[in-house]
């Protein structure tokens, strides 16, 4: 999609579009006119149009496409413009009727801007490989260029080792790879797309970052598609003093600060919610089950710089700088080897969920977990229902019989999972759950297992499309405002929630942090990508694109009262321990679920295709 | 009048852990903020004894004054 073709007109833009049959082997490029405002800014908006188009009854069949595309501002030189999203049908998320949910995954790195200067916006992987192969996507002379290659010698690598593999070949190009947990696809249904970043490259060490949600991972593994290699000259675009502007602005922005390092004043990361939810006791504990203690505490900022050096670094030109990358301190007090990436999520999921508080320790599952290219949401809340549930069953416990705070046991579980070992856990907790019987305490709404935010905080998750917190951005609300009647929960899931999507439409990174109608939205789709829209308009195509995603869960056989709920244990059992409001009773949810599907039900007609057309 | 202050993570590297602190009978907690020396942006969210409070509120001798810097997640 070049500036040229921006215009207010969606017909009147065409992206560019390669459809690789991985069967046959052969490409084929289009010119793709936008049918609408959704398919210009890209990411889901314009996937899920695709998937939509399609009856899929099974993930892992030929017709399940994996999509990679970008947002319009993935490639410009708008802070966090980097973004790639991998969409499809998930072998993960999976309605009560047993058929796939849609999704889409996303993350940063450098992967996407080299992707997109390829000069390509948007790749469909159609069918499946019979032996493993990698995609090389680059500029040619006259455009871009798509070809398979043999990828026999990345077998059994970590998505690291497949990125530095790879990189040894195309020092000028960045990598999205899966891991052993894709590659076992057939019994690792959590598989993610591991991305590589400039960071990585140069030090080779492990700083990759992830698109984990859903299983796009184990999905390309199922197609043999170990690997996409993104090979273009950097096409750097100028910096304009209104750019220069909107990059300020999202600096300076209270949206991004609290994800800006602790050293410059900013909130040091995600890691800086353990604190702030832990005043309320909501720190996820033993299965989402916080006790009232202090244990978490030892996993605060403070206590772990004693033991570990810790890094604030950053993807491809970004200044919000979020990666707290922590090192083991050597015994002169230098910087030894990399230990872990310390976000919230994987530091709750693998610490203090699965009653691991030790910080070496949670760094040595987190380090894992990444290796083996799972999403970490998704194993850690599966093994977490593994040990309530040994805790629950002393005389016949699951697997190896792991129980809270078992690290040994615990690592076994996870290196298993992600080798193909263990398909009990690595197709998730509602599988898990509908085996064993007891379903109250597994994690998962829709079957995507729940992030580091306990469920009794957030009835918004019932109506998150990719996710809980990712596609629903109301997580902390019950936190940060202590709302909890009816009128708010339903202005905030109909409303303002739901917005957090737009970000994956557009190539941006949430942590920008200001709404997506904001002026430095609207500034930058102007400034770098020459689309001048008005506020009001972005908020329609971003809400078109969820409740056509919502409209999508409903086709897909979703029930829109049984599945949109919470974990029963929520409702039947409430927390003591957590001091903020308790109000999500069977009743509450009921109602709240007739008063959203009441507003969103009337807009979602006439989002699908009607199918056969 | 005295009341406890709390401050959290960012907040708290910034300044300190709890102190008490004299106020005036009528201020109001921006005015309290304002006075710690703390950005009214970097703090997301005010508990007055445990309950969310808002910027307008006034507080009580004794109370207790918990400030927590802005969060979000993904």
């Amino acid at each position: 999609m070049s500036e040229k073709t921006i215009s207010n007109n969606p017909e009147s833009v065409v992206y560019k579009r390669c459809t690789v049959d991985l069967a046959s082997g052969t490409t084929t490029f289009a010119q793709v006119p936008c049918k609408n405002l959704e398919d210009v800014l890209g990411g889901f908006g314009r996937s899920f149009q695709i998937l939509a188009e399609r009856d899929i009854a099974e993930a892992y069949c030929p017709e399940n496409p994996v999509i990679l595309n970008t947002g319009l501002l993935t490639g410009t030189s708008i802070m966090t413009g980097m973004r790639s999203y991998f969409s499809g049908y998930s072998p993960l998320k999976k309605s009560g009727t047993g058929r796939p949910g849609a999704m889409w995954s996303t993350g940063s790195g450098n992967f996407g801007n080299k992707f997109k200067w390829t000069g390509l916006d948007e790749v469909i992987f159609e069918n499946r490989s019979d032996k493993p192969v990698y995609a090389l996507l680059k500029e040619g002379e006259n455009g871009p260029e798509v070809e398979l290659k043999p990828a026999d010698h990345l077998i059994g690598l970590t998505g690291h080792g497949k990125i530095m593999a790879l990189y040894q070949e195309y020092p000028e190009a960045h990598f999205a790879a899966i891991g052993p947990a894709g590659e076992n696809w057939e019994n690792n249904y959590m598989g993610a797309v591991v991305m590589s970043t400039d960071n990585e490259l140069k030090s080779g060490e492990p700083k990759s970052r992830f698109a984990g949600r859903g299983g796009m991972g184990s999905l390309m593994g199922y197609k043999n598609l170990l690997a996409v290699v993104a090979l273009s000259s950097d096409k750097l675009q100028k910096i304009t003093p209104e750019i220069r502007d909107v990059n300020r602005d999202i600096l300076k922005s209270g949206g991004s600060a609290r994800f800006q390092p602790a050293s410059q004043g900013g909130g040091g990361g995600t890691w800086a919610n353990i604190e702030v939810l832990q005043v309320f006791h909501a720190v996820p504990l033993n299965n989402f089950r916080p006790k009232g203690n202090d244990d978490v505490e030892r996993l605060f900022r403070d206590e772990v710089e004693k033991e570990f050096d810790i890094a604030t670094e950053a993807c491809h030109r970004c200044g919000i700088r979020c990666h707290n990358n922590l090192f083991y301190k050597n015994e002169d007090g230098s910087r030894g080897k990399l230990a872990a990436k310390f976000d919230f999520e994987p530091l709750i999921l693998f610490g203090s969920n699965l009653g691991v508080h030790e910080p070496a320790k949670v760094c040595d599952l987190i380090h894992r977990c990444d290796l083996l290219g799972m999403d970490a949401i998704s194993l850690g809340t599966t093994i977490s229902y593994v040990l309530d549930y040994n805790e629950r069953h002393p005389e016949k416990p699951l697997f190896n019989g792991a129980t809270f705070g078992d690290y040994d046991k615990i690592t076994e579980l996870i290196e298993d999972a992600g080798r193909g070992k263990l398909p009990g856990i690595a197709r998730g907790v509602k599988r898990l759950s509908e085996e064993t019987g007891e379903t109250s305490y597994a994690m998962h709404v829709k079957g995507l297992e729940l992030p580091a935010y306990l469920p009794d905080t957030n009835p918004g998750y019932m109506f998150a499309i990719a996710g809980g917190h990712m596609s629903m951005g109301t997580h902390m609300m019950l936190a940060k405002e202590g709302k909890h009647s009816l009128e708010e929960w339903t202005q905030a899931i109909t409303t303002g929630g739901l917005l957090q999507v737009g970000y994956d439409m557009i190539g941006l990174c949430k942590f920008v942090g200001v709404g997506i109608g904001h002026d430095i939205i609207v500034r930058a789709l102007k400034e770098a990508a020459g689309l001048e829209i008005a506020s009001a308009d972005i908020v329609a195509a971003v809400r078109r694109a969820y409740l056509r995603g919502l409209a999508l869960e409903l086709r897909q056989g979703f029930h829109e009262e049984k599945e949109y709920t919470l974990p029963a244990q929520v409702m039947d059992a409430p927390n003591p321990k957590v001091t903020l409001p308790k109000f999500i009773t069977n009743e509450f949810l009921a109602e709240l679920r007739q008063r959203v599907w009441s507003v969103f039900k009337p807009e979602m007609e006439g989002l699908l295709p009607v199918q056969g057309e | 009048m005295q009341i406890k202050v709390k401050l959290y993570a960012s907040l708290r590297r910034q300044k300190f852990d709890e102190a008490d602190w004299e106020i005036t009978p009528d201020q109001k907690i921006a005015s309290i903020v304002e006075q710690l020396g703390l950005a009214r942006q970097d703090v997301g969210t005010v508990l007055v004894n445990g309950l969310h409070a808002g910027w307008d509120e006034t507080v009580a001798e004794g109370d207790v004054v918990s400030l927590l810097p802005r969060m979000g997640g993904g």
